[in-house]
């Protein structure tokens, strides 16, 4: 049997917040989705979390409309885009080259700090491209979704979730804090 | 139609420098997840939301326009970025109602 192309669907979606917490002690950010937000600390062992932002987002799996594969982002946070704010990050260095080739590089995250150490799965941000390639005219364009562990000094990167922050007021928001 | 013949016709202002797209529909959110989850390739997205990060969502969901509703005022940075992306940025000083009661008048619908 030949091997599937794949013609990949949203599905599963569900509506809720990308929590982002740093714990006042050790000062590590943690990072998941949840479906309520939240706003108080609360202590967890030696940890004392504080939520530093809450984003309204949302999850979702893909699945294949031809042969029925199924992939969950159920651990997935996020995508960011670089704003090109350190020139020897690996994702700064990628993004210029991939522009030459009319390809756009947005940043995957999984959750944190589990991702940072774990790059999250190479096929899942693949299948993940291809799925956002297909939902565009590729003659013009193309993305490619990258795994956040290549951003090596995290602590500096001043790039964007494509969340909606702070757009619970429709009033413009004023500059973000940065987030790491 | 194309986004420049939309923005001729509407006398939309463009804020920012784009090559002209065929517009395959219309989507109205004011939610960057729900364009990101529903939105089609070659879209206008009519939305009152200007901060720059509706522009990486447009270029994510490859949508052919963003129109700034409600005389909304944009900032600099969005129409920087959307110029390095070649993301059209148009605006109107009408309520998002009477804009799409416009354009489905001109013919175009949610695709
Ligand atoms: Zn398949
Ligand atoms: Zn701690």
């Amino acid at each position: 049997m030949a091997e599937c192309a794949h013609t990949w669907n949203m599905t599963n979606r569900q509506f809720g917040f990308a929590v982002f917490e740093r714990c006042s002690h050790c000062r590590i950010i943690r990072a998941y989705y949840a479906e309520q937000d939240s706003w108080d600390d609360y202590k967890e062992g030696e940890h004392h979390w504080s939520i530093v932002e809450n984003a309204q987002t949302f999850r979702f799996d893909l699945e294949c409309e031809e042969c029925g594969m199924y992939v969950s982002y159920d651990d997935f946070l996020g995508l960011l885009y670089c704003t090109s704010c350190l020139d020897d990050c690996p994702v700064e260095i990628l993004r210029k080259k991939y522009e030459e080739d009319n390809t756009w590089i947005l940043v995957g995250f999984g959750f944190l700090p589990e991702s940072s150490a774990n790059p999250y799965s190479a096929e899942k941000l693949e299948v993940l491209s291809e799925y956002f390639n297909q939902r565009r005219d590729t003659s013009r364009s193309r993305v490619k979704i990258l795994p956040n562990s290549l951003i090596d000094k995290l602590s500096l990167c001043r790039g964007d979730f494509i969340h909606d922050v702070g757009m619970l007021s429709l009033e413009p928001p004023e500059e973000r804090k940065p987030l790491f | 139609m194309t986004t420049q013949e939309l923005t001729d016709l509407l006398g939309l202002k463009a804020l920012s420098t784009f090559e002209p797209r065929e517009i395959t529909g219309v989507f109205i959110s004011d939610m960057l997840s729900d364009v990101m989850a529903g939105a089609k390739s070659g879209n206008l997205w009519i939305t009152v939301q200007t901060h720059k990060n509706i522009v990486p969502a447009a270029n994510l969901v490859d949508a052919s326009a963003v129109i700034v509703t409600n005389g909304k005022q944009v900032p600099e940075e969005t129409i920087e970025l959307a110029n390095k992306h070649d993301i059209a940025i148009l605006w109107t000083e009408s309520q998002t109602f009477e804009l799409v009661g416009r354009l489905y008048s001109l013919g175009l619908a949610t695709q």
